[in-house]
């Protein structure tokens, strides 16, 4: 099922059978393996507490800020194994994790959120990439001199990204930048991340409960429940796929929660 | 009523008060860049003005080599307490790392006790004991010496905080996992609050041992350095300076007027009442900042 090409293509990232525990007892992934090709875009997709965010979180190493550790697998970016790396050093890598819920520095104005993640040392750079994010959202532009606290949520969310983009990262993960925001906002922020993504070749890892969105800008989806991932295909087949259509993309005809549970444990079979 | 006597003690005092907010701006400092309330920061004054008598007496430097070599020396503490104190602590519930700092207050006391012992030693800084005259008020140079300090210092940090790295530790302060999530080396913020906490403890200790004489009393201002602090608003600088100088106008005053009175308790009486009613009546003091809430 997971596609050839995917793999045949060049990787940035990919997890491989990775374990997660919170606090050395609890389990919250249990052999993740996905993959992202360069200047691709994947989704992963699931419900609450399906494992989206702690898979996000072992990657760029702020599992360390929850007591969480991978406890095993491997995990490589751009070939090279990042595991013992510490959160700085994987966003210097080129990894950048826009958190779920924005947490934007909120007593800071947009403008020195952006100057906060600045990668680079020098006022020149650091005015350019301010520049080509206030290209991407111009109304954070706008809003530049307001504390960020004060911001509507879809303007958090473009601060968040906003900010991302200023550490130069190569890979580009957003955990539910849907959340809580109105369906236009949501079209709009997903178009702006299709086009970074077109226009700068930036790899991008979608985390969504929001299924039908996601799917429409993503190239390859990865399905996870309950810490595994159950499903792998590219986006057209994953909207045909009558499974996804019935519990992620709202489809069809109501069912009963046998038949829910029927449908879990058979997905765990096929993995 | 005496109005020459209310000036001068109300001018003395504000002067005294703004050598108060030298310790606030300590503990404001930390507060602004990594949300926790230092309760060290006396200790760490005392410890400053025992560094600065320790290369004056030991050393033979010169008075004001002393505090330069004592200045960089205490910023190597601050970078230190950090890293074997609080970095292990980071993420953990605020009322440990309350403990842990009143714990390293209480073993920075006793360290000086055992190095030092007990007995005052006085802080030749050369500032004449003889008054100022300003009109028929009598001003104490070493209020007025104190106060002109603390209002430079605070320039300075008004101006680093506008600085990259005054925006770097001021994010740290909002959002710790944020902060890391772009790359911001969180320890190293945080271990630059402490340094620059030590540096300014520093210099509040030298000026306040002029004032005092060095022994561990110093540690002491705490009270006084967390009073300020809170009525000033924990995260804000200018209400550290403010409050300061409010607190020592509050202070002189009653002392001249109420002392005959009180037995001479009303210093601390207004401390105590200062400290409480803020709690009370307006938490996030003169200018701190409310936690941002959307509606």
């Amino acid at each position: 099922m997971p596609n050839s090409n995917t793999s045949a293509a060049a990787k940035i990232l990919s997890l491989n059978n990775i374990e997660v525990v919170y606090d050395h007892v609890s389990l919250a992934i249990k052999g993740v393996s996905i993959e992202v090709p360069e200047g691709g875009m994947v989704a992963l997709l699931g419900a609450n507490g399906a494992g989206k965010s702690t898979t996000l979180k072992s990657i760029s190493g702020l599992l360390v800020a929850e007591r969480g550790e991978v406890r095993r697998g491997e995990l490589q970016f751009l070939g090279r194994s990042i595991s013992l790396l510490s959160p700085q050093q994987r966003v210097k890598l080129g990894i950048a994790h826009v958190l779920e819920g924005r947490r934007v520095f909120e007593h800071l104005t947009p403008d020195e959120n952006l100057v906060a993640a600045s990668a680079v040392r020098s006022r020149h750079d650091m005015n350019r990439n301010k520049e080509r994010v206030y290209g991407y959202f111009p109304r954070l532009h706008e809003r530049r001199g307001v504390a960020s606290g004060y911001l509507s949520g879809g303007e958090q969310q473009m601060l968040a990204i906003g900010r991302a983009l200023m550490t130069q990262p190569k890979l580009l993960m957003l955990d539910e930048p849907s959340l809580g925001l109105a369906p236009f906002l949501v079209a709009e922020i997903f178009q702006i991340i299709g086009r970074i993504n077109r226009e700068e070749g930036l790899s991008v890892l979608l985390v969504e409960q929001n299924a039908v969105a996601a799917l429409e800008i993503v190239s390859h989806g990865y399905l996870i429940e309950s810490g595994r991932i159950v499903m792998h295909d590219t986006a057209e087949a994953l909207k045909r796929n009558p499974d996804i259509r019935e519990f992620y993309l709202g489809g069809a005809k109501a069912k009963s929660f046998h038949d829910i549970k029927h449908y879990s444990r058979r997905k765990r079979w096929l993995t | 009523m005496d109005w020459a006597l209310l000036a001068e003690s109300a001018t003395n005092g504000g002067l005294v008060g703004l050598m108060y907010s030298l310790v606030a701006m300590g503990i404001v400092l930390i507060y602004k860049s990594s949300s926790v309330p230092n309760l060290a920061q006396g200790s760490m004054t005392m410890l400053g003005a025992y560094v600065v008598l320790a290369f004056a007496n030991n050393a033979k430097a010169p008075i004001w080599l002393a505090i330069m070599l004592a200045i960089v020396t205490m910023f190597g503490v601050g970078m230190a307490i950090e890293r074997v104190a609080l970095r292990r602590l980071a993420g953990r519930p605020i009322i440990m790392i309350l403990m842990m700092t009143l714990g390293l207050e209480i073993l920075l006391r006793a360290g000086a006790m055992t190095i030092w012992g007990g007995t005052g030693r006085p802080m030749p800084l050369g500032i004449s004991d003889d008054p100022l005259f300003l009109g028929s008020m009598l001003i104490n140079r070493t209020y007025a010496v104190g106060a002109a300090v603390a209002i430079v210092m605070f320039g300075l940090f008004m101006l680093f905080f506008r600085t990259r790295m005054g925006v770097v530790l001021r994010a740290i302060s909002d959002d710790y996992t944020a902060a890391w999530s772009v790359g911001i080396s969180v320890e190293r913020g945080v271990a630059l609050s402490w340094a620059m906490s030590a540096v300014v403890a520093t210099v509040a200790g030298v000026l306040w041992a002029s004032v005092q004489g060095v022994d561990q009393s110093l540690a002491q201002l705490l009270l006084k350095g967390v009073t300020v602090a809170v009525l000033g608003g924990l995260d804000s600088l200018g209400g550290a300076l403010l409050a300061g100088m409010l607190l020592g106008i509050v202070e002189g005053v009653s002392a001249s007027f109420l002392d005959p009175v009180l037995g001479g308790a009303s210093r601390d009486l207004v401390d105590a009442a200062m400290l409480m009613l803020t709690i009370m009546l307006r938490p996030h003091g003169l200018y701190g900042r409310h936690d941002i809430e959307r509606i």
